[in-house]
Protein backbone atom coordinates (compact mmCIF):
# COMPACT_ATOMS: atom_id res chain seq x y z
CA UNK A 1 0.00 0.00 0.00
CA UNK A 2 2.86 2.40 0.76
CA UNK A 3 4.30 1.75 -2.67
CA UNK A 4 0.93 2.38 -4.28
CA UNK A 5 0.51 5.64 -2.41
CA UNK A 6 4.01 6.79 -3.33
CA UNK A 7 3.17 6.28 -6.99
CA UNK A 8 -0.15 8.07 -6.58
CA UNK A 9 1.54 11.03 -4.90
CA UNK A 10 4.13 11.39 -7.65
CA UNK A 11 1.47 11.22 -10.32
CA UNK A 12 -0.80 13.66 -8.53
CA UNK A 13 1.97 16.21 -8.00
CA UNK A 14 2.76 16.09 -11.69
CA UNK A 15 -0.86 16.56 -12.72
CA UNK A 16 -1.41 19.38 -10.24
CA UNK A 17 1.75 21.23 -11.27
CA UNK A 18 0.71 21.07 -14.90
CA UNK A 19 -2.16 23.46 -14.19
CA UNK A 20 -0.54 25.89 -11.81
CA UNK A 21 -2.77 28.88 -12.45
CA UNK A 22 -6.11 27.14 -11.99
CA UNK A 23 -4.60 25.38 -8.98
CA UNK A 24 -4.34 28.68 -7.16
CA UNK A 25 -7.52 30.18 -8.55
CA UNK A 26 -9.68 27.76 -6.65
CA UNK A 27 -7.86 28.76 -3.48
CA UNK A 28 -9.57 32.17 -3.89
CA UNK A 29 -12.79 30.53 -2.78
CA UNK A 30 -11.17 29.57 0.53
CA UNK A 31 -10.71 33.13 1.68
CA UNK A 32 -13.11 35.45 -0.13
CA UNK A 33 -16.19 34.36 1.84
CA UNK A 34 -14.65 34.43 5.34
CA UNK A 35 -13.36 37.95 4.59
CA UNK A 36 -16.83 39.05 3.44
CA UNK A 37 -18.52 37.84 6.61
CA UNK A 38 -15.71 39.12 8.83
CA UNK A 39 -16.26 42.60 7.39
CA UNK A 40 -20.01 42.30 7.94
CA UNK A 41 -19.65 41.17 11.56
CA UNK A 42 -17.13 43.90 12.32
CA UNK A 43 -19.61 46.46 10.95
CA UNK A 44 -22.32 45.00 13.20
CA UNK A 45 -20.00 44.98 16.22
CA UNK A 46 -19.06 48.60 15.65
CA UNK A 47 -22.71 49.62 15.65
CA UNK A 48 -22.92 48.02 19.13
CA UNK A 49 -19.90 49.77 20.59
CA UNK A 50 -17.34 47.18 19.46
CA UNK A 51 -18.65 44.08 21.27
CA UNK A 52 -21.13 41.31 20.50
CA UNK A 53 -21.75 38.97 23.42
CA UNK A 54 -18.42 37.38 24.21
CA UNK A 55 -16.87 38.61 20.96
CA UNK A 56 -14.80 41.75 20.62
CA UNK A 57 -13.76 43.08 17.22
CA UNK A 58 -10.40 41.34 17.71
CA UNK A 59 -12.09 38.02 18.51
CA UNK A 60 -14.07 38.24 15.27
CA UNK A 61 -10.80 38.85 13.44
CA UNK A 62 -9.30 35.80 15.13
CA UNK A 63 -12.29 33.60 14.32
CA UNK A 64 -12.44 34.41 10.63
CA UNK A 65 -8.66 34.44 10.11
CA UNK A 66 -8.60 30.86 11.38
CA UNK A 67 -11.79 30.08 9.47
CA UNK A 68 -9.86 30.89 6.27
CA UNK A 69 -7.34 28.17 7.08
CA UNK A 70 -9.97 25.66 8.20
CA UNK A 71 -12.19 26.34 5.16
CA UNK A 72 -9.17 25.64 3.02
CA UNK A 73 -8.09 22.51 4.85
CA UNK A 74 -11.61 21.05 4.86
CA UNK A 75 -12.45 21.73 1.22
CA UNK A 76 -14.02 18.79 -0.64
CA UNK A 77 -15.19 18.86 -4.22
CA UNK A 78 -15.55 15.23 -5.30
CA UNK A 79 -19.25 15.52 -6.11
CA UNK A 80 -18.60 17.87 -9.00
CA UNK A 81 -15.83 15.73 -10.39
CA UNK A 82 -17.99 12.64 -10.01
CA UNK A 83 -20.91 14.07 -11.92
CA UNK A 84 -18.59 15.02 -14.73
CA UNK A 85 -16.90 11.60 -14.77
CA UNK A 86 -20.17 9.71 -14.83
CA UNK A 87 -21.53 11.81 -17.65
CA UNK A 88 -18.38 11.49 -19.69
CA UNK A 89 -18.13 7.79 -18.92
CA UNK A 90 -14.65 8.02 -17.44
CA UNK A 91 -15.79 6.62 -14.11
CA UNK A 92 -16.33 3.13 -15.50
CA UNK A 93 -12.65 2.41 -16.34
CA UNK A 94 -11.72 3.81 -12.94
CA UNK A 95 -14.05 1.32 -11.26
CA UNK A 96 -12.39 -1.56 -13.09
CA UNK A 97 -8.98 -0.79 -11.62
CA UNK A 98 -7.89 -2.85 -8.60
CA UNK A 99 -7.62 0.31 -6.48
CA UNK A 100 -10.77 1.93 -5.05
CA UNK A 101 -11.27 5.39 -6.63
CA UNK A 102 -11.38 7.00 -3.19
CA UNK A 103 -7.61 6.52 -2.92
CA UNK A 104 -6.93 8.77 -5.91
CA UNK A 105 -9.24 11.34 -4.40
CA UNK A 106 -7.57 11.28 -0.97
CA UNK A 107 -4.14 11.88 -2.47
CA UNK A 108 -5.38 14.58 -4.81
CA UNK A 109 -7.32 16.36 -2.07
CA UNK A 110 -4.43 16.33 0.39
CA UNK A 111 -1.80 17.45 -2.08
CA UNK A 112 -3.91 20.30 -3.42
CA UNK A 113 -4.37 21.64 0.09
CA UNK A 114 -0.68 21.30 0.84
CA UNK A 115 0.44 23.05 -2.33
CA UNK A 116 -2.06 25.91 -2.25
CA UNK A 117 -1.43 26.58 1.44
CA UNK A 118 1.52 28.64 0.17
CA UNK A 119 -1.04 31.19 -1.01
CA UNK A 120 -3.72 30.80 1.66
CA UNK A 121 -1.57 31.02 4.81
CA UNK A 122 -0.21 34.51 3.98
CA UNK A 123 -3.77 35.72 3.32
CA UNK A 124 -4.92 34.43 6.71
CA UNK A 125 -1.95 36.13 8.38
CA UNK A 126 -2.68 39.38 6.53
CA UNK A 127 -6.33 39.26 7.63
CA UNK A 128 -5.28 38.58 11.24
CA UNK A 129 -2.95 41.62 11.16
CA UNK A 130 -5.44 43.93 9.41
CA UNK A 131 -8.17 43.18 11.94
CA UNK A 132 -5.92 43.09 15.04
CA UNK A 133 -6.97 39.50 15.63
CA UNK A 134 -6.84 38.16 19.18
CA UNK A 135 -6.17 34.50 19.93
CA UNK A 136 -6.57 32.87 23.32
CA UNK A 137 -5.29 29.43 22.42
CA UNK A 138 -3.08 27.51 24.85
CA UNK A 139 -0.79 24.68 23.65
CA UNK A 140 -3.60 22.28 24.64
CA UNK A 141 -5.98 24.17 22.34
CA UNK A 142 -3.51 23.96 19.48
CA UNK A 143 -3.05 20.21 19.94
CA UNK A 144 -6.80 19.54 20.20
CA UNK A 145 -7.47 21.99 17.36
CA UNK A 146 -5.11 20.13 15.06
CA UNK A 147 -6.92 16.87 15.80
CA UNK A 148 -10.22 18.64 15.25
CA UNK A 149 -9.17 20.04 11.85
CA UNK A 150 -8.14 16.56 10.69
CA UNK A 151 -11.49 15.16 11.85
CA UNK A 152 -13.36 18.00 10.14
CA UNK A 153 -11.50 17.41 6.89
CA UNK A 154 -12.42 13.72 7.15
CA UNK A 155 -16.02 14.66 7.83
CA UNK A 156 -16.42 16.98 4.81
CA UNK A 157 -14.56 14.50 2.65
CA UNK A 158 -16.77 11.58 3.71
CA UNK A 159 -19.99 13.52 3.33
CA UNK A 160 -18.70 14.76 -0.03
CA UNK A 161 -18.51 11.12 -1.08
CA UNK A 162 -21.96 10.32 0.28
CA UNK A 163 -23.43 13.05 -1.91
CA UNK A 164 -21.16 12.13 -4.80
CA UNK A 165 -22.60 8.59 -4.65
CA UNK A 166 -26.05 10.01 -5.34
CA UNK A 167 -24.79 10.37 -8.89
CA UNK A 168 -25.36 6.62 -9.40
CA UNK A 169 -29.08 7.23 -9.21
CA UNK A 170 -29.54 10.72 -10.57
CA UNK A 171 -26.58 11.37 -12.93
CA UNK A 172 -26.87 15.07 -12.03
CA UNK A 173 -26.09 15.92 -8.41
CA UNK A 174 -26.03 19.71 -8.62
CA UNK A 175 -29.41 20.23 -6.98
CA UNK A 176 -28.68 17.90 -4.05
CA UNK A 177 -25.23 19.38 -3.57
CA UNK A 178 -26.63 22.92 -3.56
CA UNK A 179 -29.05 21.94 -0.83
CA UNK A 180 -26.22 20.37 1.19
CA UNK A 181 -23.87 23.32 0.71
CA UNK A 182 -26.46 25.96 1.55
CA UNK A 183 -27.42 24.14 4.75
CA UNK A 184 -23.73 24.08 5.63
CA UNK A 185 -23.57 27.80 4.71
CA UNK A 186 -25.98 28.62 7.54
CA UNK A 187 -25.03 26.00 10.14
CA UNK A 188 -21.31 25.29 9.72
CA UNK A 189 -20.01 28.62 10.97
CA UNK A 190 -19.53 30.31 7.61
CA UNK A 191 -22.02 33.15 8.06
CA UNK A 192 -21.43 33.52 11.79
CA UNK A 193 -19.21 32.05 14.51
CA UNK A 194 -21.26 29.22 16.06
CA UNK A 195 -21.38 31.06 19.38
CA UNK A 196 -23.07 34.03 17.69
CA UNK A 197 -25.82 31.98 16.04
CA UNK A 198 -29.30 32.45 17.56
CA UNK A 199 -29.84 29.68 20.15
CA UNK A 200 -32.11 27.37 18.06
CA UNK A 201 -29.68 27.51 15.15
CA UNK A 202 -26.72 26.81 17.45
CA UNK A 203 -28.48 23.72 18.80
CA UNK A 204 -29.27 22.55 15.28
CA UNK A 205 -25.67 23.17 14.20
CA UNK A 206 -24.37 20.91 16.96
CA UNK A 207 -26.97 18.18 16.48
CA UNK A 208 -26.43 18.09 12.72
CA UNK A 209 -22.96 17.33 11.33
CA UNK A 210 -22.50 20.86 9.95
CA UNK A 211 -21.18 22.63 13.03
CA UNK A 212 -18.38 20.07 13.29
CA UNK A 213 -17.15 20.78 9.78
CA UNK A 214 -15.89 24.34 10.26
CA UNK A 215 -17.12 26.12 13.37
CA UNK A 216 -15.88 23.58 15.93
CA UNK A 217 -12.23 23.31 14.81
CA UNK A 218 -12.08 27.08 14.32
CA UNK A 219 -13.37 27.82 17.84
CA UNK A 220 -10.94 25.31 19.39
CA UNK A 221 -7.96 26.69 17.47
CA UNK A 222 -8.68 30.28 18.43
CA UNK A 223 -9.18 29.29 22.07
CA UNK A 224 -12.84 30.31 22.12
CA UNK A 225 -13.95 27.33 24.24
CA UNK A 226 -12.40 25.69 27.29
CA UNK A 227 -10.59 22.35 27.06
CA UNK A 228 -13.51 20.29 28.41
CA UNK A 229 -15.90 21.74 25.85
CA UNK A 230 -13.28 21.18 23.16
CA UNK A 231 -13.04 17.51 24.10
CA UNK A 232 -16.82 17.17 23.98
CA UNK A 233 -16.88 18.82 20.56
CA UNK A 234 -14.20 16.44 19.30
CA UNK A 235 -16.36 13.59 20.61
CA UNK A 236 -19.22 14.92 18.46
CA UNK A 237 -16.91 14.99 15.47
CA UNK A 238 -15.88 11.38 16.01
CA UNK A 239 -19.53 10.29 16.25
CA UNK A 240 -20.48 12.09 13.03
CA UNK A 241 -17.40 10.85 11.22
CA UNK A 242 -18.34 7.27 12.16
CA UNK A 243 -21.93 7.84 10.97
CA UNK A 244 -20.59 9.38 7.78
CA UNK A 245 -18.32 6.43 7.03
CA UNK A 246 -21.13 3.92 7.55
CA UNK A 247 -23.45 6.04 5.42
CA UNK A 248 -20.85 6.28 2.70
CA UNK A 249 -20.33 2.51 2.62
CA UNK A 250 -24.04 1.79 2.41
CA UNK A 251 -24.76 4.41 -0.25
CA UNK A 252 -21.66 3.62 -2.31
CA UNK A 253 -22.27 -0.13 -2.35
CA UNK A 254 -25.97 0.18 -3.11
CA UNK A 255 -25.25 2.74 -5.81
CA UNK A 256 -22.53 0.69 -7.40
CA UNK A 257 -24.79 -2.36 -7.66
CA UNK A 258 -27.42 -0.56 -9.66
CA UNK A 259 -25.06 1.71 -11.65
CA UNK A 260 -25.03 1.27 -15.37
CA UNK A 261 -22.89 3.68 -17.33
CA UNK A 262 -24.54 6.50 -19.26
CA UNK A 263 -25.38 5.17 -22.69
CA UNK A 264 -25.52 1.57 -21.56
CA UNK B 1 -32.34 47.84 -35.19
CA UNK B 2 -35.61 45.97 -35.72
CA UNK B 3 -33.57 43.23 -37.38
CA UNK B 4 -31.47 42.89 -34.23
CA UNK B 5 -34.54 42.84 -32.01
CA UNK B 6 -36.06 40.15 -34.20
CA UNK B 7 -32.88 38.11 -33.94
CA UNK B 8 -32.83 38.53 -30.19
CA UNK B 9 -36.41 37.27 -29.99
CA UNK B 10 -35.47 34.27 -32.08
CA UNK B 11 -32.47 33.43 -29.88
CA UNK B 12 -34.55 33.64 -26.72
CA UNK B 13 -37.25 31.46 -28.23
CA UNK B 14 -34.92 28.67 -29.31
CA UNK B 15 -33.11 28.72 -25.98
CA UNK B 16 -36.43 28.57 -24.14
CA UNK B 17 -37.49 25.56 -26.20
CA UNK B 18 -34.17 23.93 -25.39
CA UNK B 19 -34.61 24.57 -21.67
CA UNK B 20 -38.17 23.23 -21.68
CA UNK B 21 -36.91 19.94 -23.03
CA UNK B 22 -35.48 19.14 -19.59
CA UNK B 23 -38.40 19.97 -17.33
CA UNK B 24 -37.28 18.22 -14.17
CA UNK B 25 -33.91 19.87 -14.44
CA UNK B 26 -35.62 23.23 -14.90
CA UNK B 27 -37.65 22.75 -11.73
CA UNK B 28 -34.56 21.68 -9.80
CA UNK B 29 -32.68 24.77 -10.95
CA UNK B 30 -35.51 27.03 -9.82
CA UNK B 31 -35.57 25.21 -6.49
CA UNK B 32 -31.83 25.82 -6.11
CA UNK B 33 -32.26 29.56 -6.74
CA UNK B 34 -34.92 29.76 -4.05
CA UNK B 35 -32.71 27.88 -1.57
CA UNK B 36 -29.70 30.08 -2.34
CA UNK B 37 -31.64 33.35 -2.06
CA UNK B 38 -33.49 32.15 1.05
CA UNK B 39 -30.31 31.21 2.89
CA UNK B 40 -28.73 34.53 1.90
CA UNK B 41 -31.66 36.41 3.42
CA UNK B 42 -31.32 34.20 6.52
CA UNK B 43 -27.65 35.17 6.82
CA UNK B 44 -28.60 38.86 6.76
CA UNK B 45 -31.28 38.26 9.39
CA UNK B 46 -28.72 36.55 11.65
CA UNK B 47 -26.47 39.61 11.37
CA UNK B 48 -29.36 41.95 12.10
CA UNK B 49 -30.46 39.98 15.15
CA UNK B 50 -27.63 41.90 16.87
CA UNK B 51 -28.26 45.36 15.51
CA UNK B 52 -30.73 47.59 13.72
CA UNK B 53 -28.16 49.34 11.59
CA UNK B 54 -24.94 48.15 9.99
CA UNK B 55 -22.52 50.84 8.89
CA UNK B 56 -25.48 53.13 8.17
CA UNK B 57 -27.54 50.42 6.42
CA UNK B 58 -30.88 49.45 7.93
CA UNK B 59 -32.41 45.99 7.49
CA UNK B 60 -34.87 47.09 4.73
CA UNK B 61 -31.99 48.72 2.88
CA UNK B 62 -29.96 45.51 3.17
CA UNK B 63 -32.89 43.53 1.77
CA UNK B 64 -33.06 45.96 -1.15
CA UNK B 65 -29.32 45.49 -1.68
CA UNK B 66 -29.66 41.71 -1.65
CA UNK B 67 -32.50 41.96 -4.18
CA UNK B 68 -30.35 44.08 -6.48
CA UNK B 69 -27.51 41.58 -6.04
CA UNK B 70 -29.70 38.78 -7.38
CA UNK B 71 -31.03 40.96 -10.21
CA UNK B 72 -27.47 41.76 -11.33
CA UNK B 73 -26.23 38.20 -10.89
CA UNK B 74 -29.30 36.79 -12.65
CA UNK B 75 -28.95 39.17 -15.59
CA UNK B 76 -25.31 38.27 -15.87
CA UNK B 77 -26.01 34.54 -15.82
CA UNK B 78 -29.01 34.97 -18.12
CA UNK B 79 -27.06 36.13 -21.13
CA UNK B 80 -23.50 37.33 -20.56
CA UNK B 81 -22.05 34.24 -18.93
CA UNK B 82 -23.45 31.63 -21.36
CA UNK B 83 -22.70 33.76 -24.42
CA UNK B 84 -19.11 34.56 -23.53
CA UNK B 85 -18.52 30.97 -22.47
CA UNK B 86 -19.60 29.78 -25.92
CA UNK B 87 -17.49 32.49 -27.52
CA UNK B 88 -14.36 31.27 -25.76
CA UNK B 89 -15.11 27.71 -26.81
CA UNK B 90 -15.56 29.00 -30.32
CA UNK B 91 -12.09 30.57 -30.32
CA UNK B 92 -10.63 27.30 -29.11
CA UNK B 93 -12.29 24.93 -31.54
CA UNK B 94 -12.64 27.26 -34.48
CA UNK B 95 -16.43 27.49 -34.68
CA UNK B 96 -16.14 31.24 -34.14
CA UNK B 97 -15.44 31.51 -37.88
CA UNK B 98 -19.09 30.74 -38.66
CA UNK B 99 -20.24 33.59 -36.44
CA UNK B 100 -17.81 36.06 -38.00
CA UNK B 101 -19.13 35.21 -41.47
CA UNK B 102 -22.74 36.11 -40.57
CA UNK B 103 -24.00 39.45 -41.92
CA UNK B 104 -24.59 40.99 -38.48
CA UNK B 105 -22.36 42.69 -35.91
CA UNK B 106 -20.03 40.03 -34.55
CA UNK B 107 -20.01 41.72 -31.15
CA UNK B 108 -23.79 41.37 -31.03
CA UNK B 109 -23.62 37.70 -31.99
CA UNK B 110 -20.95 36.94 -29.45
CA UNK B 111 -22.66 38.81 -26.61
CA UNK B 112 -26.30 37.85 -27.03
CA UNK B 113 -26.48 34.54 -28.87
CA UNK B 114 -26.91 32.25 -25.87
CA UNK B 115 -29.38 32.50 -23.01
CA UNK B 116 -29.91 30.51 -19.85
CA UNK B 117 -33.58 31.32 -19.89
CA UNK B 118 -34.20 29.86 -16.42
CA UNK B 119 -32.18 32.75 -15.00
CA UNK B 120 -35.16 35.00 -15.72
CA UNK B 121 -36.54 33.47 -12.53
CA UNK B 122 -33.51 34.68 -10.59
CA UNK B 123 -33.96 38.21 -11.97
CA UNK B 124 -37.66 38.20 -11.08
CA UNK B 125 -36.92 36.83 -7.63
CA UNK B 126 -34.32 39.58 -7.14
CA UNK B 127 -36.88 42.17 -8.20
CA UNK B 128 -39.39 40.67 -5.78
CA UNK B 129 -36.91 40.88 -2.90
CA UNK B 130 -36.05 44.47 -3.91
CA UNK B 131 -39.70 45.53 -3.97
CA UNK B 132 -40.32 43.85 -0.63
CA UNK B 133 -37.34 45.70 0.88
CA UNK B 134 -38.59 48.98 -0.59
CA UNK B 135 -42.02 48.47 0.95
CA UNK B 136 -40.35 48.15 4.37
CA UNK B 137 -38.29 51.35 4.02
CA UNK B 138 -39.17 54.15 6.42
CA UNK B 139 -39.08 56.75 3.66
CA UNK B 140 -41.15 56.95 0.49
CA UNK B 141 -39.26 56.42 -2.75
CA UNK B 142 -39.35 59.65 -4.74
CA UNK B 143 -39.54 59.81 -8.53
CA UNK B 144 -36.00 61.19 -8.60
CA UNK B 145 -34.72 58.29 -6.51
CA UNK B 146 -36.48 55.76 -8.73
CA UNK B 147 -34.89 57.33 -11.82
CA UNK B 148 -31.49 57.35 -10.11
CA UNK B 149 -31.99 53.66 -9.30
CA UNK B 150 -32.79 52.80 -12.92
CA UNK B 151 -29.86 54.83 -14.25
CA UNK B 152 -27.27 53.43 -11.84
CA UNK B 153 -28.53 49.86 -12.32
CA UNK B 154 -28.23 50.26 -16.10
CA UNK B 155 -24.69 51.61 -15.61
CA UNK B 156 -23.92 48.57 -13.47
CA UNK B 157 -25.04 46.18 -16.22
CA UNK B 158 -22.98 48.00 -18.83
CA UNK B 159 -19.90 48.08 -16.57
CA UNK B 160 -20.07 44.33 -16.01
CA UNK B 161 -20.74 43.73 -19.68
CA UNK B 162 -17.72 45.83 -20.64
CA UNK B 163 -15.53 43.94 -18.18
CA UNK B 164 -16.66 40.52 -19.39
CA UNK B 165 -16.32 41.51 -23.04
CA UNK B 166 -12.79 42.80 -22.45
CA UNK B 167 -11.79 39.70 -20.48
CA UNK B 168 -13.26 37.37 -23.10
CA UNK B 169 -11.50 39.31 -25.86
CA UNK B 170 -8.21 38.22 -24.31
CA UNK B 171 -9.06 34.78 -25.74
CA UNK B 172 -7.95 36.05 -29.17
CA UNK B 173 -4.37 36.17 -27.89
CA UNK B 174 -4.29 33.61 -25.09
CA UNK B 175 -7.01 31.16 -26.22
CA UNK B 176 -7.67 29.67 -22.78
CA UNK B 177 -8.88 32.44 -20.48
CA UNK B 178 -11.63 30.69 -18.48
CA UNK B 179 -9.38 31.05 -15.47
CA UNK B 180 -9.44 34.83 -15.64
CA UNK B 181 -13.23 34.70 -15.59
CA UNK B 182 -13.06 32.42 -12.54
CA UNK B 183 -11.56 35.36 -10.62
CA UNK B 184 -14.66 37.34 -11.48
CA UNK B 185 -16.81 34.51 -10.09
CA UNK B 186 -14.88 34.40 -6.85
CA UNK B 187 -15.32 38.12 -6.27
CA UNK B 188 -18.99 38.36 -7.26
CA UNK B 189 -19.86 36.79 -3.88
CA UNK B 190 -18.67 39.95 -2.16
CA UNK B 191 -21.46 41.94 -3.87
CA UNK B 192 -23.97 40.67 -1.31
CA UNK B 193 -22.92 43.32 1.22
CA UNK B 194 -22.47 47.08 0.78
CA UNK B 195 -18.91 47.73 -0.37
CA UNK B 196 -18.40 50.40 2.28
CA UNK B 197 -17.97 47.70 4.96
CA UNK B 198 -14.93 46.13 3.26
CA UNK B 199 -11.25 46.78 3.90
CA UNK B 200 -9.64 49.22 1.46
CA UNK B 201 -8.11 46.78 -1.03
CA UNK B 202 -11.34 44.82 -1.45
CA UNK B 203 -13.46 47.96 -1.78
CA UNK B 204 -11.07 49.29 -4.40
CA UNK B 205 -11.12 46.01 -6.35
CA UNK B 206 -14.89 45.94 -6.30
CA UNK B 207 -15.36 49.46 -7.53
CA UNK B 208 -12.76 49.37 -10.30
CA UNK B 209 -11.42 46.18 -11.90
CA UNK B 210 -14.36 44.02 -10.81
CA UNK B 211 -17.22 46.55 -10.64
CA UNK B 212 -19.76 44.22 -9.02
CA UNK B 213 -19.66 46.47 -5.95
CA UNK B 214 -20.68 49.52 -7.96
CA UNK B 215 -23.36 47.58 -9.81
CA UNK B 216 -25.05 46.47 -6.59
CA UNK B 217 -24.26 48.98 -3.85
CA UNK B 218 -24.82 52.17 -5.83
CA UNK B 219 -28.36 51.38 -7.09
CA UNK B 220 -29.36 50.21 -3.59
CA UNK B 221 -28.16 53.54 -2.24
CA UNK B 222 -29.69 55.54 -5.08
CA UNK B 223 -33.19 54.22 -4.43
CA UNK B 224 -32.95 55.57 -0.88
CA UNK B 225 -31.91 58.94 -2.30
CA UNK B 226 -28.37 58.68 -0.96
CA UNK B 227 -26.42 59.17 -4.19
CA UNK B 228 -25.79 62.77 -5.25
CA UNK B 229 -25.85 64.03 -8.83
CA UNK B 230 -22.09 64.42 -8.94
CA UNK B 231 -21.44 60.74 -8.11
CA UNK B 232 -24.03 59.67 -10.66
CA UNK B 233 -22.37 61.79 -13.35
CA UNK B 234 -19.04 60.26 -12.41
CA UNK B 235 -20.38 56.73 -12.68
CA UNK B 236 -22.16 57.45 -15.95
CA UNK B 237 -18.92 58.91 -17.34
CA UNK B 238 -16.86 55.94 -16.17
CA UNK B 239 -19.41 53.55 -17.66
CA UNK B 240 -19.23 55.30 -21.03
CA UNK B 241 -15.43 55.11 -20.96
CA UNK B 242 -15.48 51.43 -20.00
CA UNK B 243 -17.91 50.67 -22.80
CA UNK B 244 -15.87 52.58 -25.41
CA UNK B 245 -12.70 50.87 -24.25
CA UNK B 246 -14.17 47.36 -24.36
CA UNK B 247 -15.53 48.02 -27.86
CA UNK B 248 -12.20 49.29 -29.09
CA UNK B 249 -10.44 46.34 -27.45
CA UNK B 250 -12.87 43.87 -29.01
CA UNK B 251 -12.18 45.28 -32.51
CA UNK B 252 -8.44 45.07 -31.91
CA UNK B 253 -8.79 41.48 -30.76
CA UNK B 254 -10.86 40.60 -33.78
CA UNK B 255 -8.09 41.83 -36.07
CA UNK B 256 -5.62 39.61 -34.21
CA UNK B 257 -7.80 36.51 -34.69
CA UNK B 258 -6.52 34.08 -37.26
CA UNK B 259 -8.74 31.02 -36.78
CA UNK B 260 -8.14 27.95 -34.69
CA UNK B 261 -5.66 26.18 -36.95
CA UNK B 262 -4.25 29.03 -39.00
Amino acid sequence: MIRVYRALITQSIQVLSAYRVSLFLYALFSFIRPIIFLAAWVAVAESQGGRLGSFSRADLGGYFAIAILVTHLTAAWDFFEFEWEVRRGSLSPKLLRPLHPINYSIVNNGLWKLMTSVAVVPVAVAVAITFDARFAATPAHLALGTVSVVLAAGLTFTFGWVFASAVFWTTRVHAIVTLYQRTAFIFSGQVAPLLLLPAPLLVAALILPFGYMLGVPTEILRGGVDVTTALLMIGGQVVWLAIGIVLYRVVWNAGLRQYSAVGA
Amino acid sequence: MTRYLGLLRLFVRTELQFALEYRVNLLLEIMQMIVVAGTSVAAVLILFSYTTVMNGWTLPQMIVLLGVYYVVQGAEELVMQPSFQKFMEGVRDGTLDFILLKPVSSQFMVSFRHFQTVQVVQVLMGLGVTVFGLSQLATVVTLGAALAFALTLACGFVLIYALLLALSTLAFWFVKVDNILAIFWAFIDAGRFPIDIYPGWLRLTMSTVIPIGIAVTVPAKAVAGQVDAQTMALIAGATLLAWLFSRWFWKRGLRAYTGASA
